[in-house]
């Protein structure tokens, strides 16, 4: 497990795209003191030849969608909570390819 | 020093369904911006994936048509990254679990065939379209979510030629099953090119290069060999190739670099919580496998049976509306040769791919039958089978132009053999000519009778007639 | 009042702004609602209605994570503080469809994401036993709302115990049913593989009468089941003979509240009498240990990827920057609060590379040990039961909780067993515990909605603790 500290959790959350305030920095390496310990309860769980559950129910579904067109947003409804947007396109500052 | 070439290539592919990888708005082709999509391409709150079922019939076919082994139980993962083009933050991809595993294509190259492995072939969707306006970006989501298939090519090529050919056999198998329009100009095929180099006779892997977003199958060849160039310059005076993405600029004719590989990012896959495993009903399975269409190696085989040459059958199956008009036409006629002779130069200066492929077009397939059969029992002549298929080519049958033009035939041999001998008596010095070995002069003389005949006389009774004719009158 | 007698005894404009009225008049001192819809067009809408509808002009409020057309929906966030849904969640359609009037949308910790509803956006929710008390979370806007009888039905949402516990600390009944039992389409997702959406009632029957509007198998939730929807009102018969009830034992030893502990034995005692055969069964301790952290981890990492969609690009609170990655990064600083930030973080740590086997994998690991054990205590009993909490809901300002403690780690979070496994889960009102009421939850297994249900009518029936209303205003 990765080793971590302060500064670490700064660069974490430029990752996740938000930054942390030095004291929520903290805060976050204090809790994560705390999970560290929790986490101790389950290294005295005995999890070899276990397979990771990763839904509540596994069987396999049979499922899969009609390929036909059913539901298309207005354009209008597309735009609305736009932040900003031009000629019917999303606007952001310009990114390189 | 000597090098050896090593390509891996990815290949994203975008698949023909009508609607999304997994939402019901509608596959855009050429619409206006952000019309094509509806709350779960947008990545809104909320909002959940429901997979595609033709984008997993055509996968599987894609797979088999690749020799890939198929995993039945379909599962998918999250790519975890941001970016303005990625709606939710992640792609729904399938990382750990691809749908095809362990494939092969062979190519043909100099060196007789060559089989490429293929590593794996997982279903994905793509992401939004971006277009760069002053110091703005411009986003359209049109595209986000559109399926697609990741194509992975094991390391196994080794030249900028074999490269080509492998991305050109691929993307041929892939048309002709109707999987994608492979249609590179416009991005539903894209090409990502892995190369490095390494000393001729060493197993080591040099460090590679990343080429991205090659346009078409020719700048593939080209980017590679300037990409070669390159690597060896810097082999050679011994300074390191960086491991990089890079892309092919036309005009430089030279890789120019995109971004370095500063570590590799995590994206921190995951198995996608919000689609339960789906199991492919065997029965649903075997069905796709058993209606696959014809390939093109089974096509081009199917040619050569008939009796082209390898050369006509490879061109011929190089485009696939031209194929399938081939086909059509050859249900009409038994002269194969001659109906691919008309494909490849008359249709083809005529037709477009696209009206080949929509049948947009007048010409009834059965009439130029008609006539390829009258050409090959030589009724009428190449110059006559001209005039005709340009009225051919506005919908007229075969029959009824050739009566419009006059073109009846004369085969009556007392008819012919009348007017053979009126025209050896006008051309007395041809009939010498003709003796002395002049060549030209029974040209010569065919061309007065058919002037004659308005065209009309049987080419292959007359040109018989004829040397008969002149025969009698040996000096 | 149930909702069957609401329908018959008041008018739909008296029902209704009886409730628009009484949500204004409660929300300076509850501070519940997030937005207020106007009725008028639902209204309008009903009359092409059968008067049959289950809820036919019932006024309800659904959490702020429930997406209606054309309604503001901000999961309780500052970065979709101006975001109005352009779609219906299934659940809304559903709704609507019944004839359910929605008068707004409730508080909640943002995104689901907390058991204090002390995150939200608009800031905390309290509770109306005690206003210096939480209402619990995350779903405490609607708890609170159906505890005060402002409506007699509130959506929410159960990812760890998020029903579940607000329904304990006030005095109400909180249901999650099985997990795929209600599309989760268009519900704003804590931790997708977790996340539940449930009801709030006043009495169980309710409860039953709001799962067969909500259930039933959506195409746009790959992972809703397809099991058909069961009359579970009529299920609802509530006799309890022959009924085998398993006590958590491990729960009920880390419980330090004699009183708590007392109301539950003796509530027990009562169920017994009723003919229930009541047993003790016994959790794997290490198991129940390892409850919190393997959720948090779960949790978290599902959590940091759902909501990566949030960027500010095609919605959401915009702050800009000179670029696109700043932009972003500005909008989500601002538009997340401390807690979110901190899960998030978490969450993203989890997902590592090179910690997932250690840290997201082995937590998925050990949630199918503790799957396993459930079923296996599940396989002699028709439920298990226990104190859905160890006490009344705590002080705003507490923050006593020793997180390590074993009543914290086991007492206060072992609900989570229903969210790892997917299984149906009911709190319904036990009593009143130093002045505060705290519920007791049963947990059956997976699809047996109908039998927990019946058996939490019969309980509600020994206990005569249905459709009470505290009034905060005079
Ligand atoms: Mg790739
Ligand atoms: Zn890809």
């Amino acid at each position: 497990m990765k080793e971590m500290d302060v500064k670490g959790f700064k660069a974490l959350a430029l990752q996740c795209r938000f930054e942390l305030s030095d004291e929520e920095a903290q805060d976050i390496k204090n809790e994560f003191d705390v999970l560290i310990s929790q986490m101790r309860l389950l290294d005295k769980i005995d999890t070899e030849n276990v397979e990771p559950m990763v839904y509540p129910f596994e069987e396999p579904t049979s499922f899969l969608r009609e390929d036909v067109v059913e539901n298309v947003l207005p354009i209008k409804e597309v735009l609305k909570n736009a932040p900003k947007e031009k000629n019917g396109f999303f606007v952001t500052q310009k990114v390189v390819g | 020093m000597n090098y050896e070439t090593v390509i891996g290539i990815e290949i994203h592919c975008e698949l023909k369904t009508k609607t999304k990888m997994f939402s019901s708005a509608p596959v855009s082709v050429n619409s206006q911006p952000n019309t094509c999509v509806n709350e779960i391409d947008l990545g809104h709150p909320g909002t959940l994936p429901s997979l595609n079922k033709e984008a997993v019939r055509l996968s599987v076919m894609a797979c088999h048509a690749l020799n890939c082994e198929i995993d039945p139980l379909i599962k998918f993962d999250r790519k975890n990254y941001y970016y303005s083009d990625l709606p939710k933050g992640f792609q729904i991809t399938q990382q750990f679990h691809p749908i095809g595993r362990n494939g092969y294509i062979d190519i043909p190259t100099d060196n007789g065939i060559k089989h490429i492995r293929i590593n794996r072939l997982h279903m994905e969707e793509d992401t939004a379209k971006q277009y760069h306006s002053g110091d703005e970006t411009w986003i359209d989501f049109n595209r986000a979510g559109t399926p697609l298939v990741e194509i992975v090519s094991e390391a196994d090529i080794r030249s900028a030629h074999e490269a080509m050919i492998y991305v050109e056999k691929l993307r041929n198998i892939l048309v002709y099953l109707g999987v994608t329009d492979g249609k590179m100009e416009e991005g539903s095929l894209r090409c990502d090119i892995n190369i490095s180099l390494r000393e001729v006779g060493t197993e080591e892997f040099g460090v590679k290069t990343e080429i991205k977003n090659l346009n078409s199958i020719s700048n593939i060849e080209k980017a590679i060999q300037a990409e070669v160039i390159r690597q060896t310059e810097l082999l050679e005076s011994n300074q390191p190739i960086e491991q990089a993405t890079r892309r092919y600029d036309d005009v430089q004719k030279t890789t120019i670099l995109m971004r370095k590989k500063e570590g590799s990012v995590d994206y921190k896959y995951f198995p996608e919580p919000n689609i339960t495993p789906v199991l492919m009903d065997p029965v649903w399975l075997k069905s796709i496998i058993d209606n696959l269409p014809e390939l093109p190696d089974h096509r081009e085989k199917r040619y050569m049976d008939a009796g082209l040459n390898a050369y006509d059958a490879g061109q011929l199956i190089q485009n696939k509306a031209l194929s399938d008009f081939f086909d059509e036409l050859i249900k009409e006629t038994s002269y194969v040769k001659l109906a691919a002779n008309w494909c490849l130069s008359d249709i083809l200066a005529n037709f477009s791919t696209k009206q080949l492929h929509e049948k947009a077009y007048s010409l009834k397939i059965k009439e130029m039958g008609n006539m390829i059969n009258a050409l090959g029992k030589q009724e009428i002549s190449s110059k006559q089978a001209k005039d005709i298929f340009v009225e051919l080519l506005k919908g007229h049958d075969y029959h009824a132009t050739v009566k419009a033009l006059n073109i009846e035939q004369v085969s009556d041999q007392s008819v012919l053999v009348q007017m053979v001998e009126d025209i050896l008596n006008e051309n007395e010095q041809s009939i010498i000519d003709y003796h002395n070995g002049k060549d030209r002069a029974l040209g010569f003389l065919m061309g007065q009778i058919m002037k004659k005949s308005k065209g009309q006389a049987n080419p292959v009774i007359t040109n018989q007639l004829l040397l008969e004719g002149l025969m009698k009158r040996k000096p | 009042m149930d909702i069957k007698t609401l329908i018959q005894s008041t008018s739909v404009e008296k029902r209704v702004s009886d409730a628009v009225n009484k949500a204004h008049a409660v929300q300076d001192k509850l501070n519940a609602m997030v937005s207020f819809i106007e009725p008028s067009e639902q209204l309008k809408t009903l009359e092409s209605k059968s008067k049959d509808c289950p809820f036919y002009g019932v006024p309800i409020v659904l959490k702020d994570l429930v997406n209606m057309k054309d309604t503001r929906t901000t999961g309780s966030s500052g970065i979709l503080d101006n975001y109005i849904s352009p779609y219906d969640a299934t659940i809304t359609k559903k709704l609507k469809d019944a004839g359910a009037i929605i008068i707004g949308k409730s508080s909640c910790d943002t995104f689901g994401m907390g058991g204090t509803n002390m995150t939200a956006w608009t800031g905390p929710v309290a509770n109306p036993y005690d206003l210096s008390r939480m209402s619990g979370g995350s779903s405490g806007g609607s708890a609170v709302l159906v505890a005060t009888g402002v409506v007699p039905m509130a959506i929410g949402t159960d990812t760890g115990d998020s029903i579940r516990k607000p329904a304990s600390f006030n005095h109400i009944v909180g249901f999650k049913p099985t997990y795929g039992r209600i599309s989760r389409y268009g519900v704003i997702p804590y931790a997708s593989s977790l996340d539940h959406v449930g009801v709030f009632t006043g009495n169980v029957k309710d409860a039953a009468l709001s799962l067969e509007v909500l259930a039933g198998r959506d195409d746009h939730d790959m992972t809703s089941s397809y099991l058909p929807v069961e009359k579970y009102s009529d299920l609802c018969i509530g006799d309890l003979k022959g009924k085998r009830i398993g006590i958590i034992q491990n729960v009920i030893d880390s419980i330090h509240n004699p009183e708590t502990l007392n109301q539950f034995k003796e509530l027990c005692q009562k169920l017994e009498s009723r003919g229930a055969v009541i047993s003790s069964i016994r959790l794997n301790e290490d198991l129940m240990h390892a409850f919190l952290p393997t959720y948090y981890i779960i949790a978290n990492a599902e959590a940091t990827a759902n909501h990566s969609n949030l960027d500010s690009l095609r919605f959401g609170v915009l702050k800009e920057g000179q670029t696109m990655d700043e932009s972003m990064i500005l909008s989500r600083t601002a538009g997340f609060g401390k807690l979110l930030k901190k899960r998030f973080v978490i969450g993203s740590y989890a997902l590592f590379t090179e910690n997932q086997e250690e840290v997201f994998r082995k937590a998925q690991k050990v949630r199918r040990l503790i799957v396993e054990d459930v079923k296996r205590v599940l396989d002699n009993v028709d439920v298990i039961m226990a104190p859905a909490s160890g006490q009344g809901a705590p002080k705003f300002d507490d923050a006593s909780a020793d997180q390590l403690s074993k009543e914290y780690l086991i007492a206060e979070n072992y609900m989570a067993l229903a969210n790892f496994s997917g299984y149906p889960s009911i709190t319904v009102p036990m009593g009143m515990v130093d002045g505060l009421p705290v519920g007791v939850n049963l947990t059956a297994y997976a699809h047996h909605d109908a039998k927990l249900l019946d058996i939490a009518y019969g309980i509600e029936k020994t206990t005569g603790i249905f459709n009470v209303i505290k009034e905060v205003t005079q």
